[in-house]
C-alpha cells in the first residue's frame, strides 16, 4: 500500500517538474502578466495619499449603503493607517482586486458556456466541489514550484479559489430564465443571440452579481493565506508575526483584514442591491 | 369567412413520451386514434386530429379544461411546439417547413403572442417592453418608440410610458403584453389564456376592449380560455377542446342549443341563455304558428327582429302583458315566439312540436 501511494506522490512531484523544464516559459509569461496587473493596480493604491483612498471609499460605502456606512469606511480605513499597516492593506486589496479580475474573467465565461450545456456543467461540477473542499493551503505548492516565491503564486492560488462560486452562481443564473421569458424570446422571432442579450443575460445579472461578490470574499480570504508564500501584504505581515510571536501585531492585521472584508462585502452587496431595485 | 382561412392546422398531431415515434408512425400508417396511441404505446396525446381554420377578422375561442391541449394547441400556430403530424398552414404556406430565419419572420411580423402568466422584463420601461418586438426586428430607437408609444395609447397606458412594470396592475400589465403584440402590427394574434389571472371585474372590461380593438385594427386572434362565458363574449366561434381533441365548433349559439354530446351540454348547462340566444332559435315558424293558432293573426302582434336577443322579448312580453311576438327579417314576417317557446330557449332547448299560447 505505502509504496503505491509513494509511486503516485512520486507521480505527481515529477509532472510538476516535467511542467517545470517543459512549460517553463509558459509559467514566466504567467507571473510577468499577474505580476505586472498586480503591481499597477498597487501603484495606483499606494500612490495617493491615505486619506484620498479613504474618501473614495467612503463615498462609494455612502452610494452603494448609506451615508453612515460610507463614514465608517473612511473612518476604518484611516485607522489601518493609523495603526501604521496602509501599505500592507493597499497591498491585500490590490491582491484581491487583481485576484479576483483575473478569476471573473475566467468564471464568468465559463459559467455562462456551462449555464447553457448541461454536460459541459455536469462535469465541472465535481471539479468545483472538489477545489472548494481541499483546504486552500494545497494550491500553494504547486503554485511556488511553478511560479516561484512572490505575489504571483498568491494571485495563482487566489484565483483558483476564487473561480468556483463565482462559476457556478452564473452558470445557475443563465439556466434559470423563467420559461414564459423563454417562450416571448422565441414568439417576437428573438434569434440567438438577441436571446441571450435580452433575455437571458439581464436575467443572470443579479446572480452573476451575488457571485462577484462571493468572489471577493474568496479572494479576501485566501490572499491573506498566501502570506506564506511572500504575497506581501497583510498576509505577510500575520504570517511574520506569528513567527516572531508579536502577538499585538497579528492583532493590528487581523483588524485591518476585518475592516476590508466589511468593506468590500457590504459595498459590493448595496451595489447589487441598488441595481435590483433599479430593475424590480 | 371559414373560405379562405388565413391560418390554419390540418390534422395536427402532438404525441409526447418516449415511444412518440412509434405511435406517429402508427397513426400514420394504420391511421389508428387517440385511444389506441395512449394504450399501446403509453404516450402522452396533447392535441389529436385537430384541424382548425382562422379566418380574417375573425375571433376564434378554443375553450377547454386544463389538460385538455389547448396550450400545446396554441403553440402549434407559432412553432413554439413542433407538431408531430399534420400541416400548419399560414396562407397556405407549410409553418412546420419553414427555415429558421423565414420563421423568426412569420413570428416577428405575422403572428403576435400574449401571454397568460406577465412577461413584461422587469428592468425595462413601459414603453421599451411594448417595443421589445420591434427592438427584435432591428427597428431604430426613435421609430420603435413611436409605434409602440402609439401602440400603448390604443390600450389606455399613453401616460405610463415611464414606468416599471412592477408599479401597474395585473390588468394593465396585460395591456402591455396586447399592446407588445400590436406594435408589430401582427396579422394573427395568440391569445393564451391573457386574461385568466385577472380579476372578473377587469376581465370583462379587458374582454370588451380586446374585442373591440381587434376588430377596429382587422386582427384575427385565436384566443385560449378555460371561460365559458369568456369564449362566449370573445368568440365569432367557439372550439370546445376536450383531451385534445375538437369536440365541437361552431358558434356560441350553436354550442348553447345544439351542444354535440354530455360533455359540452354539461359545459354549457349553466351559462345564461339572454344575451346568447336570439328571437330565429326559440320561434315558430310562420306556417306552423298559423296552422296550430288559427285564431290568432301573427300581423296584430308586437314585431322584433330575427337576432334581437331572448332578454328583449322577455322585457316585451313582461312589459306589454303579451302571450306571443312576432319576428320579422327585414320586415318580413317569418316567424312567432310564444311564451312556452321562450321559456324553453331560456333553458337552452330549440321549440318542440307543441305550439301553444
Amino acid at each position: 500500500m505505502e509504496s503505491l501511494t509513494d509511486r503516485i506522490d512520486e507521480t505527481i512531484s515529477d509532472g510538476l517538474d516535467w511542467l517545470n523544464d517543459n512549460w517553463s516559459g509558459f509559467f514566466d509569461a504567467l507571473r510577468l502578466v499577474m505580476e505586472g496587473l498586480y503591481n499597477g493596480i498597487e501603484a495606483g493604491l499606494t500612490f495617493p495619499p491615505f486619506f484620498v483612498i479613504a474618501i473614495a471609499a467612503g463615498l462609494l460605502g455612502w452610494w452603494a449603503v448609506r451615508l453612515r456606512f460610507g463614514i465608517l469606511s473612511a473612518l476604518g480605513l484611516a485607522f489601518c493607517a493609523l495603526m501604521g499597516l496602509w501599505p500592507e492593506t493597499m497591498q491585500t486589496l490590490a491582491l484581491v482586486f487583481t485576484a479576483t479580475t483575473i478569476a471573473l474573467l475566467i468564471a464568468v465565461p465559463l459559467g455562462i458556456i456551462a449555464g447553457f450545456r448541461p454536460r459541459l456543467h455536469a462535469a465541472l461540477l465535481p471539479v468545483l466541489d472538489m477545489v472548494q473542499t481541499l483546504p486552500p493551503y494545497i494550491y500553494l505548492l504547486p503554485a511556488i514550484a511553478l511560479l516561484g516565491f512572490g505575489p504571483a503564486t498568491a494571485l495563482a492560488a487566489t484565483v483558483v479559489v476564487a473561480i468556483p462560486p463565482a462559476l457556478r452562481l452564473t452558470a445557475h443564473g443563465i439556466r434559470l430564465t423563467p420559461v414564459n421569458f423563454l417562450e416571448l424570446g422565441q414568439a417576437t422571432g428573438s434569434s440567438g443571440m438577441q436571446m441571450f442579450l435580452k433575455i437571458r443575460l439581464p436575467f443572470a445579472v443579479p446572480s452573476i452579481m451575488a457571485g462577484v461578490n462571493q468572489c471577493l470574499m474568496m479572494a479576501l480570504g485566501m490572499v491573506v493565506i498566501a502570506g506564506i508564500v511572500g504575497s506581501g501584504g497583510l498576509g505577510a505581515t500575520i504570517y511574520d508575526s506569528v513567527r516572531t510571536l508579536s502577538i499585538g501585531k497579528s492583532i493590528d492585521a487581523g483588524i485591518a483584514i476585518v475592516i476590508l472584508t466589511m468593506i468590500l462585502d457590504r459595498t459590493t452587496e448595496g451595489a447589487i442591491g441598488r441595481e435590483r431595485k433599479a430593475a424590480a | 369567412m371559414e373560405n379562405e382561412p388565413l391560418i390554419e392546422c390540418k390534422s395536427v398531431w402532438k404525441i409526447f413520451g418516449d415511444r412518440s415515434d412509434a405511435a406517429i408512425r402508427a397513426v400514420k400508417e394504420r391511421g389508428i386514434g387517440k385511444a389506441e396511441v395512449m394504450q399501446e404505446f403509453n404516450c402522452v396525446v396533447g392535441v389529436a386530429d385537430v384541424s382548425l381554420g382562422l379566418g380574417k377578422g375573425e375571433i376564434l375561442c378554443v375553450m377547454g379544461l386544463s389538460g385538455s391541449g389547448k396550450s400545446t394547441l396554441i403553440r402549434l400556430f407559432n412553432r413554439l411546439i413542433e407538431p408531430s403530424l399534420g400541416q400548419m398552414l399560414l396562407h397556405g404556406e407549410d409553418i412546420g417547413s419553414m427555415s429558421l430565419e423565414r420563421l423568426r419572420e412569420v413570428r416577428a411580423k405575422k403572428v403576435g403572442m400574449v401571454f397568460q402568466s406577465v412577461t413584461l422584463l422587469p428592468h425595462r420601461t413601459v414603453l421599451e417592453n411594448a417595443a421589445f418586438g420591434l427592438e427584435v426586428q432591428k427597428i431604430d430607437k426613435a421609430r420603435r418608440h413611436e409605434i409602440a408609444g402609439a401602440a400603448l395609447a390604443k390600450v389606455g397606458l399613453g401616460d405610463w410610458l415611464n414606468r416599471y412594470p412592477h408599479e401597474l396592475s395585473g390588468g394593465m400589465q396585460q395591456r402591455v403584453g396586447l399592446a407588445r403584440a400590436l406594435a408589430s402590427d401582427p396579422e394573427i394574434i395568440l391569445m393564451d389564456e391573457p386574461f385568466s389571472a385577472l380579476d372578473p371585474l377587469i376581465r370583462r372590461q379587458l374582454q370588451n376592449e380586446f374585442r373591440q380593438l381587434s376588430k377596429e385594427l382587422g386582427k384575427s386572434a385565436l384566443f385560449i380560455t378555460h371561460d365559458l362565458d369568456e369564449a362566449i363574449r370573445l368568440g365569432d366561434r367557439i372550439a370546445v377542446m376536450k383531451d385534445g381533441a375538437v369536440v365541437q365548433l361552431g358558434t356560441a349559439e350553436d354550442i348553447v342549443l345544439r351542444p354535440k354530446d354530455a360533455y359540452v351540454e354539461d359545459f354549457v348547462a349553466g351559462v345564461s341563455r339572454l344575451h346568447l340566444v336570439k328571437a330565429h332559435s326559440v320561434m315558430h315558424h310562420v306556417g306552423d304558428f298559423q296552422s296550430r293558432q288559427p285564431g290568432v293573426n301573427p300581423a296584430t302582434l308586437p314585431a322584433v327582429p330575427v337576432d334581437a336577443e331572448l332578454d328583449t322579448l322577455i322585457q316585451l312580453m313582461t312589459k306589454g302583458h303579451q302571450d306571443s311576438v312576432a319576428v320579422t327579417d327585414a320586415g318580413k314576417l317569418v316567424g312567432v315566439v310564444t311564451l312556452r317557446s321562450l321559456l324553453q330557449g331560456v333553458r337552452g332547448r330549440e321549440p318542440t312540436e307543441e305550439i301553444a299560447l
